[in-house]
């Protein structure tokens, strides 16, 4: 009967386990994350009961451990009901858990320890045996507990797993002759920049690029181990910082021979505490760069780079005094043009990507690109060709014939503040913005959302916020302004506000749709 | 770590042995610190074999050890590489697939040089060296390819072309015409044969009958044209690409007989000198002893043709000099050509080793462009469509 209650405690536990791993697994194998996500999907009549199980547990074990041993089967029926329920949650999700290699090992650990458990149960007697019997209670009915142990052992086997793959990943790239590093890093348009810096250096070159997340270690590590081949000559890779220290950790596996900084500003300020420290952290590519006495470009029209360069950095911008540079910028909604000027030579560059930023991502990439011996027309060819970024700056026609200008996956105060100038550009038209505006900037969060505020109330004849609590900075900007607050409407969800944008849109309407929060921030 | 060069060769055509001359010798003066280099041999049957000992001419001499000796392979794709998967797979002693990054195709002739082979490339998706498939075929069909560079504006003779059914149903009417439109001395041609197998040259109305019946047991469909009387014919090789290419130093080949045979192209001079030399060792002249201002014509011209095709890699055009009016007429074009003609890029001051560097990176370009073309178009179209009242991302707009 015992061995029967211990049998089904397990597979409870494994059922559990699967619901907790596929959690962890989307919260990146963080247990503070995942910690997070418990608190935040915190419904507490399951911790009730689990509660008051453990207590019986705990109470049961004091009568002595012969009524736990033979109230062991109620406890394991209610595990697997949890376990059930769990396990169901997975398979209706449309992210399940994937089980790779890690998961594997943290479950092969997890079943382990629980047939560990479950023998001493078997085997001992007394007081012991009444220990093992409890804890086996704890480990299947609270998989969270369970999940977030195994994380916790396993980590140093962890850690010299990534090494393994670390070391296999320089090993690699040391093994393609001659191929050159560039990394590339910033607060934002680090990801436009990589990929207009990838196409022009095709024109001449083999260029692999980390595709489009991967850009923290392991992600370089993975694009290195599964992308890289003998004909690369050129490794564009993107570095990505939320921490002090980790373009470093970046740049000590793939020890960059350029580097492009496209700008320093206000991101993730929650985890770097100051702008300085954000500086510091881009600034370690240059450092590694340096090492190899290699050249490094930096965005001088950005006001914290342009302060603090030395003489050795590259500054490329709109500025007369940087050798790179645009000039004659006409920017248009089809696009912009303006003549690139390297150094003596010129060439006239059309491109159909929209926004200021966006020439400054073009004059940087090109930059790099120009040192690299990319003849100035093919530079200009290529830049030709390049089409938006999904959700960046991207045209699109919505409800009524009515433009869509998708900047969903905008996230930065400067970019959002380009884009509203890009909707500025179109003139005669209505123009809206819907937006729930920007998150994760620390204590200066407020100033930048009422900034944006500001901002839009200017430009548009018509704002939708999304999410009422959420919209309230940005409304406290648009009330500095004499915005009219008639054409202010509210929103609770992305679709209400497409619903309101539907009531009103016209052929003659143009409607900015700024960074698109998922679900979870909509408050 | 080495970029991984398929050298495929021999193939179900005429051509076959001339290939297998031409794969070896490219594959002797491939950098190999750069590449790991596999040779494909395709059976005159189009079976894949691979064996080291290909890298050598020798084993050649007796194929069926050769084969015995090798490993039959087929190319296949396997996530996003294509890899050489070997067929004879023994038990304990499992055969890895060999990832290959790019294909050298050294075919000459229909059934690989025409496009067959570049067609079977591009549907694995791999980079390889050389004509795409249309130039290949366009290059191929000697007709085609005349229509092509008359449509172009280039300097083409006028011919007839027939097919052989055609002919078999009456004679008289086809020989009538070749008369009346052309007028003798002709030369007949099989449209779509590499090298000069098949081709002679009529003077009167048997000899074109016995012509016309030579080039009809090699090709469905046949061309005639006018034979120029005092000709040269001289030969420039284009390397590059429609966006950028250049042209080498001119030859003329050395004509034994009234016009160049197989012979001649390929066996003939070396057999002395005792070395398969292919293409290279056929007595020539390099550079052509033409004025600058004709040779500089030529190279232009063959520059033109080779943009016209929309060419890639390394080509030879072949032209014919006509020394009485001093015209120049585009004669054809080899997409693959003997000896990949590197005897004309050293004479130009292309080492053969760097020529084959330079052959390589053309592949990857063209893969790069292609690649380009989608460089952002990774969106699913059927990820907006929802079917229930949960709607994709794309659907709330």
């Amino acid at each position: 009967m015992l061995i029967l209650s211990l049998n089904i405690g397990l597979i409870a536990a494994i059922l559990g386990l699967i619901r907790q791993y596929q959690m962890l697994q989307q919260n990146s194998y963080f247990g503070s994350r995942f910690l997070g996500w418990l608190k935040s999907d915190l419904t507490p009549l399951p911790y009730v009961i689990k509660g008051v199980l453990l207590a019986l547990t705990v109470w049961a074990a004091v009568l002595g451990e012969k009524v736990l041993a033979d109230s062991m089967i109620v406890f394991s029926a209610v595990a697997l009901f949890f376990g059930w329920k769990g396990f169901a949650k997975n398979s209706s999700s449309i992210k399940k858990l994937v089980f790779t290699a890690r998961i594997k090992r943290m479950l092969a650990f997890s079943i382990a320890v629980l047939v560990g458990i479950g023998v001493g149960c078997v085997l001992t007697n007394g007081t012991i045996k009444a220990v093992f019997l409890a804890l086996f209670v704890l480990f299947t009915l609270c998989t969270e507990l369970t999940c977030l142990i195994s994380l916790y052992c396993l980590k140093p086997c962890e850690k010299l797993i990534a090494r393994h793959y670390i070391n296999d990943a320089k090993k690699k790239l040391s093994s393609v002759r001659g191929i050159k590093v560039i990394g590339i890093t910033g607060s934002y348009g680090k990801t436009g920049t990589k990929y207009i810096l990838s196409r022009i250096l095709s024109e001449k070159y083999n260029v692999l690029h980390t595709p489009e997340s991967f850009n923290t270690p392991m992600g370089v590590v993975r694009t290195i181990r599964e992308k890289l081949r003998a004909d690369h000559e050129i490794f564009v890779c993107e570095m990505g910082a939320k921490n002090i220290g980790d373009i470093k950790e970046i740049c000590d596996i793939v020890h960059p021979d350029m580097g492009l900084i496209t700008s320093v500003g206000p991101q993730h300020l929650d985890t770097f505490k100051s702008v300085d420290n954000v500086f510091k952290t881009k600034f370690e590519l240059f450092d590694a760069v340096s090492a190899k006495d290699g050249t490094v470009f930096a965005n001088g029209d950005n006001p914290l780079i342009r302060e603090r360069a030395d003489s050795t950095i590259n500054l490329y911008g709109t500025d007369e005094e940087f050798a790179t540079r645009a000039e004659n910028i006409s920017g248009s909604r089809g696009g912009a043009t303006f003549d690139l000027v390297f150094g003596d030579e010129r060439v006239k560059i059309t491109t159909k990507l929209l926004g200021r930023h966006n020439v400054l991502n073009i004059v940087g990439a090109a930059g790099l690109a120009y040192r690299l011996g990319v003849p100035a027309k093919d530079i200009a060819f290529a830049v030709s060709r390049l089409a938006p970024t999904e959700h960046r700056l991207e045209m699109k026609t919505s409800v009524a014939g009515s433009l869509l200008i998708d900047d969903a996956y905008n996230a930065n105060p400067e970019g959002c503040l380009e884009a509203v100038n890009v909707l500025k550009s179109f003139e005669g038209m209505t123009k809206v913005i819907i937006t729930p505006g920007l998150v994760e900037l620390g204590e200066k969060e407020y100033e930048y959302n009422k900034a944006l505020g500001t901002a839009a109330a200017k430009v548009c004849d018509k704002i939708i916020f999304v999410g009422r609590q959420r919209s309230i900075p940005l409304a406290d900007g648009v009330k500095e302004t004499d915005f009219n607050t008639d054409n202010m409407y509210v929103a609770a969800s992305f679709k209400e506000a497409m619903e309101t944008y539907s009531g009103f849109a016209d052929s003659n309407t143009v409607v900015l749709l700024e960074n698109d929060l998922p679900d979870n921030y909509l408050k | 770590m080495k970029t991984t060069v398929a050298f495929m060769f021999g193939c179900r055509s005429v051509e076959h042995e001339v290939s297998i001359i031409s794969a070896v010798q490219a594959m002797r003066s491939a950098d190999r610190e750069k590449y790991d280099i596999i040779p494909i041999y395709v059976t005159k049957n189009g079976e894949m074999y691979t064996s080291n000992k290909m890298l050598e001419i020798e084993p050649f001499r007796d194929m069926k050890a050769l084969i015995a000796d090798s490993e039959p392979v087929t190319m296949i794709k396997s996530g996003n590489d294509v890899v050489l998967h070997f067929l004879n797979q023994k038990l304990f002693k499992k055969k890895d697939d060999i990832v290959i990054n790019v294909v050298f195709p050294v075919v000459h002739g229909t059934n690989c040089e025409d496009g067959t082979l570049q067609g079977y490339l591009d549907f694995l998706g791999l980079p390889y060296v050389g004509c795409d498939v249309l130039s290949s075929a366009v290059g191929m069909d000697k007709a085609v390819f005349k229509y092509v560079m008359q449509a172009a504006g280039l300097p083409v003779l006028p011919c007839i072309c027939f097919y052989a059914r055609e002919y078999a149903q009456d004679r008289d009417a086809t020989i009538g015409r070749a008369e009346k439109e052309i007028g003798y001395p002709m030369i007949v041609k099989p449209v779509n044969l590499g090298s000069s197998v098949g081709i002679s040259k009529a003077a009167d109305r048997t000899a074109l009958a016995d012509a016309i019946d030579l080039a009809v047991s090699f090709s469905d469909k046949v061309l005639i044209e006018h034979a120029v009387t005092s000709i040269r014919e001289i030969n420039c090789s284009v390397v590059g690409d429609p966006d950028s290419c250049e042209a080498s130093v001119c030859e003329e080949p050395f004509m034994n007989d009234e016009i160049l045979s197989y012979e001649d192209k390929y066996l003939g001079g070396n057999k002395k000198s005792g070395g398969s030399k292919g293409m290279a060792s056929l007595a020539r002249k390099i550079p052509a002893d033409i004025s600058e201002e004709k040779s500089a014509e030529i190279r232009e011209l063959a520059k033109k043709v080779f943009k016209a095709l929309g060419g890639s890699g390394v080509v030879r055009i072949d032209f014919i000099l006509d020394t009485d009016s001093d015209a120049v007429y585009v004669n054809e074009i080899n997409t693959i050509p003997g000896s990949l003609s590197f005897y004309l890029w050293e004479a130009t001051g292309l080492p053969y080793r760097e020529l084959i560097d330079r052959l390589i990176s053309l592949a990857f370009r063209r893969s790069r462009n292609r690649e380009n073309l989608t460089f952002t178009i990774d969106t699913n179209i059927l990820s907006g469509v929802s079917f229930g009242s949960k709607g994709a991302k794309g659907s709330k707009m």
